[in-house]
């Protein structure tokens, strides 16, 4: 969606265990739901 | 409601703001995820400059990654924080920024933006301010930004599509998105993604 938007030079970081050990783990675990970090830049 | 969105952007946005007017008064009750330090720490922020900051500025934090992980600020950028919560990635960013920089977080939440504009008044950060709005429509001129900056926001968007082109519209030519977000890695059902209630936990 990002480069169908304009945004050029995607990328995406690592995956962050975010939910692990909260009580929404269980429902992450089944769609395999992690956090990522994103970079993306604007056409000059 | 657009025929493409999976849910009625409304309807999502008041149980948004229901789930996160709570974090903002009473951040170290349970939630189905994560807040606070504990969450900075598990997240990979850089911990001194966390500690740096007050208990009121870390305690309703609930991100889900770390924006600043693929690129660290500049000195004298202009930042937009999309979804800036009690503020605590626009304190962040203020501190990357420097003072010669400026910091205008947005957020929906009233409750929200109260603690975070006396979190900046507290902190003395002339350079941070928020603003009341949504990520659809940013209250922010065409071209300001250097960067614009979210997290965990983008998800509990019904239209992504236009929360997407209105960033776009406030980045300079040239300027940086860098948000974290969550993603999953098996497909969800159909009719779960129609079920607003698993939107927002």
């Amino acid at each position: 969606m990002l480069e169908d938007i304009g945004f050029v030079d995607v990328q995406i970081g690592p995956a962050a265990d975010t939910f692990g050990g909260a009580t929404g783990e269980e429902k992450a675990r089944a769609f395999e739901v992690y956090g990522y970090a994103f970079l993306a830049r604007n056409p000059g | 409601m657009s025929e493409d969105l999976l849910v009625d952007p409304q309807t999502l946005r008041e149980q948004v703001r229901d789930k996160y007017r709570e974090v903002a008064v009473d951040p170290h009750r349970t939630f189905h995820f994560h807040t606070g330090r504990h969450l900075a720490a598990r997240l990979g922020y850089e911990r001194d400059a966390v500690d740096a900051l007050p208990d009121r500025a870390v305690e309703s934090f609930a991100g889900v990654g770390n924006p600043f992980s693929l690129r660290r600020l500049e000195p004298g950028e202009r930042v937009v924080d999309v979804g800036s919560g009690a503020g605590f990635d626009s304190f962040i960013a203020a501190d990357q920024v420097t003072d010669t920089g400026r910091v205008v977080g947005v957020d929906m939440t009233q409750e929200m933006l109260t603690k975070s504009r006396e979190t900046a008044a507290a902190l003395g950060y002339t350079h941070v301010e928020f603003r009341e709005g949504l990520a659809e429509s940013l209250p922010v001129e065409d071209g300001w930004a250097d960067a614009v900056v979210s997290n965990g926001v983008i998800n509990l968007c019904a239209d992504k599509q236009a929360v997407f082109t209105d960033i776009r519209r406030v980045l300079e030519p040239g300027g940086w998105l860098q948000f974290a977000d969550i993603a999953n890695g098996r497909p969800v059902p159909p009719e779960a993604l129609r079920d607003i209630d698993l939107w927002t936990g």
